[in-house]
């Protein structure tokens, strides 16, 4: 697995813009000139689209986009046993076109599209997924256009785009956008989703901050014999390690380990009393010389999905670790 | 009298008194490799602790398959013992036997924890201690009994203690029962279990000073090292601290650091190391430590009833860096 340690120096930093749309035409023709803007610059083009627009996309520029070699199509959002984090989406995004931008040394064009599929209750994934982005592609060389209906069913996605969007894509033009956020104080505001409820774990253990050996065997043996190659087991107790350090350092004394086993891969949740000082963590790779936050960033890159959240009774990690 | 681990090839029949598991592997790992060094048959009497006294043993650089395959070392479970008499019986047993095929010396140790289990008195355990001295004395037997502070009662240990000449220390610069600091040389430690966020701050306070009187001492080296050969696990902060500690060196010093286990090397690599221009980081290779030429194993037709210890030098600890290799 890669793991990036340092801090990227191009000249271009993120562009975010939003751009909304009333019909499949109208995104197409929205979608259309940014495309082609991207293969006149010789520049990489990564895409996050639904099926049909993307195959839309591809016909009226010629079949032109997915014969490109420089043409990148996302990971797309995924449910997965730990449920659909947005955060995750972002983190994983910002390896993709941290690697795509290094490969060819030039900016990346990124058009996303909302996909009502990851809506939930409330559409709170968009606005989690809008605020990650601005903090894990703050340095990176992209300009990225997320596009959303005019109407969709949760006002919510609407409100979360105007907020957390520093452009706006409209008659072809980026303008500024007052309504722009702060991505913390706009996940302050509207927190992180909770994932979907587990059922009873397989392995509970409340620990202290004497207790994190006790963390790293009950994590090591609920692994062992599950088809954990020794690397990859040892890289998962410690992406945990260092969840159940942030715990019960910054937390309360006390937190909870659970543990859910089976042949989904490793379900691990981490609940303690506290709050988060930064309620997206891990998105960024910490300067070298700060000696905090690298924990979480590390952890994310070792787990396949990594859910912070907090609510009435604290603060929440979920992981997901597959073999 | 107290000897120290490192001088106690030839105690006869001593009592080790660990305040932690890292101690007990160490002080069993290094009373053994000096029976292998000499060429002794070497016996483990184990309670289940035989894999990381062995794992010690590697970590010091011993090479343990070949002995073992060859019977030069055994491993003999020791929870199939009833009595104090029984098990004494077995190691006088054992002695008779290696003296017979005439290997120079024998030398036995292992935790005797059914000892206590099967006599729950104190004269039981004198009892046993007396025919262990009457199986050594006059012969060339070392048998080291370990008893920790975890299993038994200070009243025991006391009792014990008094039935033993001579007690093995093995003094440590830290020791919480998860991770333990010994001091190796000037400018050197060894580092051996697990360092995570509630014992952090002591590596931190070790360099700091050592560096102190690297600093102060005109003709103290200029590297401060850790052997990190037995530590077993290492945080993200830990990492972060040894990356930030060698960096905020002056500029003459350098943080070395020796016999890192890949699991320790990754989290180093992820922590910023390999930009780090004054810490060292010397890796552990993956191979088991080269074979020692086997000590002239003697012959049964013609036993040697030589008992004076080998030469001093010899029983110190096998040289390590040969196995190793400098990362690049």
């Amino acid at each position: 697995m890669r793991i990036e340690t340092t801090r990227s120096a191009n000249a271009l930093r993120m562009e975010h813009a939003a751009g909304f749309h009333g019909s499949a035409t109208d995104l197409l023709d929205q979608l259309v000139p940014l495309a082609e803007q991207a293969l006149d610059r010789a520049e990489p083009l990564a895409t996050a689209l639904q099926p049909d627009t993307e195959r839309a996309l591809d016909d009226r520029l010629g079949g032109e986009l997915t014969s490109e070699e420089r043409f990148v199509r996302l990971r797309p959002p995924d449910g997965g046993p730990a449920g659909a984090s947005a955060q995750t989406l972002a983190a994983r995004w910002a390896l993709e076109l941290r690697a795509l931008s290094v490969a060819k040394g030039r900016p990346v064009t990124v058009l996303n599209e909302h996909t009502a599929a990851f809506d939930g209750a409330d559409g709170r994934f968009w606005t989690e997924l809008d605020a990650a982005l601005n903090v894990a592609l703050a340095d990176l060389p992209v300009r990225i256009t997320c596009f959303y209906p005019e109407l969709p069913l949760h006002l919510e996605i609407l409100d979360g785009a105007r907020r957390n969007h520093p452009l706006l894509l409209s008659d072809g033009e980026l303008r500024h956008n007052p309504g722009h956020h702060d991505p913390r104080a706009v996940i302050a505001a509207r927190p992180a989703a909770q994932p979907p409820v587990l059922g009873p774990p397989d392995v509970r253990l409340s620990f202290s901050a004497w207790q994190l050996h006790e963390v790293r065997t009950t994590v090591e043996h609920a692994l062992s014999g599950h088809g954990y190659e020794r690397e990859r087991l040892e890289d998962i107790v410690l992406a945990v390690n260092e969840l159940a350090t942030n715990a019960v350092e910054h937390g309360a004394p006390e937190a909870q380990l659970s543990l859910w086993t089976g042949g989904h891969g490793l379900l691990c949740e981490i609940d303690d009393g506290g709050t988060l000082r930064d309620p997206l963590p891990g998105l960024q790779a910490p300067h070298p010389a700060e000696p905090r936050g690298r924990g979480v960033w590390i952890a994310r890159q070792l787990c396949d999905s990594l859910h912070v959240w907090t609510d009435g009774r604290g603060t929440h990690v979920r992981v997901h670790a597959n073999p | 009298m107290t000897t120290t681990v490192e001088d106690c090839g030839s105690v006869d029949h001593a009592i080790a008194v660990p305040v932690s598991d890292e101690q007990l592997w160490q002080i069993s790992a290094e009373f053994l490799a000096h029976g292998l060094v000499r060429g002794e048959h070497v016996i483990y009497f184990d309670d289940g602790t035989s894999d990381r006294v062995l794992e010690r043993m590697t970590d010091d650089g011993v090479a343990v398959a070949g002995p073992l395959r060859e019977g030069r070392f055994t491993i003999v479970p020791s929870d199939r013992h009833t009595s104090p008499h029984e098990v004494a019986e077995t190691v006088r047993a054992a002695v008779d036997a290696a003296l017979a095929a005439g290997y120079p010396a024998v030398r036995i140790t292992g935790r005797l924890t059914f000892v206590v289990r099967h006599t729950g008195s104190d004269s039981g355990m004198a009892d046993y201690d007396r025919v262990i001295e009457e199986v050594v004395r006059h012969r060339p037997a070392h048998i080291l009994c370990i008893y920790d502070r975890a299993r038994y009662p200070e009243e025991v240990l006391e009792a014990v203690r008094a039935a033993h000449r001579t007690e093995v220390v093995a003094p440590a610069i830290y020791d919480d029962g998860l991770l333990r600091i010994t001091a190796v040389g000037p400018g050197t430690a060894r580092v051996a279990g697990e360092v995570d966020h509630s014992n952090r701050p002591r590596i931190r306070s070790f360099l700091e000073a050592a560096l102190d009187r690297a600093l102060r001492l005109p003709d103290a080296p200029t590297d401060i090292t850790l052997d990190l050969s037995s530590l077993r696990f290492l945080d993200v902060a830990g990492a972060v601290g040894l990356v930030h500690a060698a960096e905020e060196f002056p500029n003459a010093h350098r943080l070395v650091l020796t016999g890192v286990r890949p699991r320790i090397q990754r989290v180093l690599d992820r922590c910023g190391a390999p930009f780090a221009t004054q810490l060292v980081v010397h890796a552990r290779s993956d191979q088991p430590p080269a074979e020692q030429p086997s000590t002239d194993h003697p012959s049964t037709d013609h036993p040697s009833i030589d008992e004076s210890p080998a030469d001093e030098s010899s029983a110190h600890q096998p040289e390590r860096p040969a196995h190793e290799q400098a990362r690049a």
